[in-house]
């Protein structure tokens, strides 16, 4: 366990001093605030804007009812979401590939393995350091987003938000944990340096890009600008009524989309958030239900991933495949 | 009687259906310095990294202060250091901290002090809060020295320790040498291409050809069986060039 906390203990200060690295957090941590600033900011006058309508009717002397728009703080959080779905976990796959190259390319393997170390510490050290530099970025981001939206947007959030946004956050860490350990896996099988990072970016682009893209093509709300049954002007029931006739292939497009964690994530995450309206407004054990597998499904990516490391981080394994 | 520090038997290494080492037998007393020469190729990284525990061989055994490479790999790993050729540390940390980090993986006991025990006795001190990215390459010998013996091992293993370093830093480098020797007692086993510098450094060689051990004898008794050649790289030629005929 020591030896463990000690290989941890030297990734974080290695990371902390990391110029690139730095930097890109800190790409990331700006792109995802500005999302959530300039949505605040559009959210902020909107509601300023019906105040004064309603004092425009009121100074008219009309006693016409004004219905209120339709605005849900946490809707705000789309754009940064979409950020770390995709840069977020371009970033990870860096992250965990440098973790292992960068001990290859210095030939420091030979001077952590010829120590007595127990047969995971090496990958449990690795393990702990990106699993605490997630959660503690993401848990920054997000207090960060919080106060974002109490202070720029004047959103009025409540228990079930903050609940909502905890469960988000959560997980976003285990979302970008699993690519780093995706890429550190891969960088550990691959015998050339960049060979790992090449392979970790070409499964970044097939499920982060790539699947999700082909779903998304073959929804029909979005083959038109608007939707297709919007702008038909088909309502929900109706609309239903026809994609009843074609449930083979809605069921081929949710397969597609069901290969890719990133649109288990996304689907998760979008629904705590209401941005799927079918999950606005409602109670999060509502929320939980219509999710669960989706969770579940980054969960057993992350399980997998964090297997994968810890068996291909072994001395044997991993000295097998150093140049 | 000398006790043994290293021993291997009938040690081969095969990569596919190369011969890496071909049924090695070698033995080291304690208390040595010992040389290992031979040509690009020989194996004697080979013989360095199945040693150290870091690649297991095809067959064979051997065995360090006693103990099996490979039943008692842990123990092994206690009682040994290693410095490999061309390490480059981590160059974000400092000494100290890169010092502290192998101190805690070898499980030293109160790790600051003994690294200031060590580089006192590497006469290597006044670079603690200095970065590693900012050392010279004789700087990051010296760290790496320190780093193979923080945890007070009876045998150390040197990969081409000479290798780029300017002659202040080979002097230097043969000078620490022989102090870790001849002060705490260490039994070195070292790999090099530097001859003139294993006539000045080792008490032992043993040449190795294209995986076969072919020579091995004491310092003295080597430069006394072979009066006609000048120096030991003649006498290294003549023997590989015996062996070849």
């Amino acid at each position: 366990m020591i030896e463990m906390l000690t290989l941890a203990k030297k990734e974080l200060t290695d990371l902390r001093r990391s110029r690139l690295l730095l930097v890109l957090f800190a790409f990331l941590a700006v792109a995802v605030i500005l999302s959530v600033v300039v949505a605040s900011a559009d959210f902020r006058l909107k509601i300023a804007d019906y105040r004064h309508y309603l004092d425009a009717l009121k100074a008219a002397g009309s006693t016409a009812a004004a219905p209120a728009p339709q605005l849900f703080p946490l809707q705000m959080l789309r754009g940064g979401m979409e950020y770390l779905e995709i840069i977020g976990s371009l970033f990870a796959v860096v992250l965990g590939a440098s973790m292992i190259t960068k001990e290859k390319g210095r030939g420091t393997l030979a001077l952590i393995f010829s120590r007595p170390l127990g047969r995971y510490a090496f990958a449990g050290g690795k393990i702990l350091a990106l699993s605490l530099i997630w959660a503690t970025t993401m848990g920054a981001l997000f207090l960060v987003i919080v106060a974002t939206l109490l202070l720029v947007g004047n959103a009025p959030l409540q228990g079930g938000d903050y609940l909502a946004l905890a469960i988000v956050a959560a997980h976003t860490t285990g979302y970008l944990i699993m690519w780093s350990l995706l890429a550190m896996t891969l960088a550990t099988l691959a015998l050339r340096t960049g060979t790992g990072l090449i392979l970790a970016l070409v499964l970044w682009l097939v499920v982060v890009l790539i699947i999700p893209q082909i779903g998304d093509t073959m929804d029909p709300d979005n083959q038109i600008p608007g939707g297709l049954f919007a702008s038909l002007q088909v309502d929900k029931s109706h609309e239903q009524a026809v994609m009843a006739h074609f449930t083979g292939y809605e069921t081929t497009r949710d397969l597609i989309e069901q290969t890719s964690v990133t649109k288990q994530y996304e689907r998760a995450t979008f629904a705590y958030l209401g941005i799927k309206n079918e999950y606005n407004q409602q109670s999060l054990s509502f929320i939980w239900a219509g999710t669960f597998n989706n969770t579940l499904w980054l969960l057993a990516g992350l399980a997998t991933s964090l297997g994968a490391a810890l068996l291909s981080g072994t001395k044997k394994t991993i000295l097998r495949k150093a140049p | 009687m000398t006790a043994t520090a290293i021993s291997t038997t009938a040690l081969t290494k095969r990569y596919g259906t190369a011969q890496a080492l071909n049924e090695l037998n070698l033995s080291v007393p304690a208390g040595e310095i010992f040389g290992l020469l031979g040509h690009n190729g020989a194996g004697k990284t080979t013989i360095v990294n199945i040693l150290t525990t870091l690649l297991e061989p095809s067959t064979g055994t051997a065995e360090i202060g006693g103990r099996d490479i490979g039943t008692a790999a842990h123990q092994v790993r206690s009682t040994i250091g290693y410095l490999p050729e061309n390490v480059q540390f981590y160059d974000n940390l400092t000494l100290v901290e890169n010092l502290l980090f192998f101190a805690h993986l070898s499980g030293v006991q109160a790790p600051r002090a003994r690294i200031r025990e060590v580089l006192k006795f590497l006469d290597f001190t006044g670079h603690d809060s200095q970065r590693m990215s900012s050392f010279s390459k004789g700087m990051r010998q010296r760290a790496g020295i320190a780093q193979a013996i923080l945890h007070e091992p009876s045998v150390l293993f040197l990969d081409e320790p000479t290798s780029g370093l300017d002659p202040q830093g080979v002097a230097k480098l043969r000078e620490i040498i022989i102090s870790l020797n001849t002060q705490l007692g260490m039994t070195i086993f070292m790999n090099t291409h530097l001859l003139a510098e294993v006539t000045k450094t080792c008490t032992s060689i043993g040449i190795l050809s294209a995986g076969t051990l072919i020579y091995q004898d004491s310092m003295a008794a080597t430069l006394e069986s072979f009066p006609a050649q000048e120096s030991l790289e003649d006498i290294y030629l003549h023997i590989e060039a015996s062996q070849r005929s």
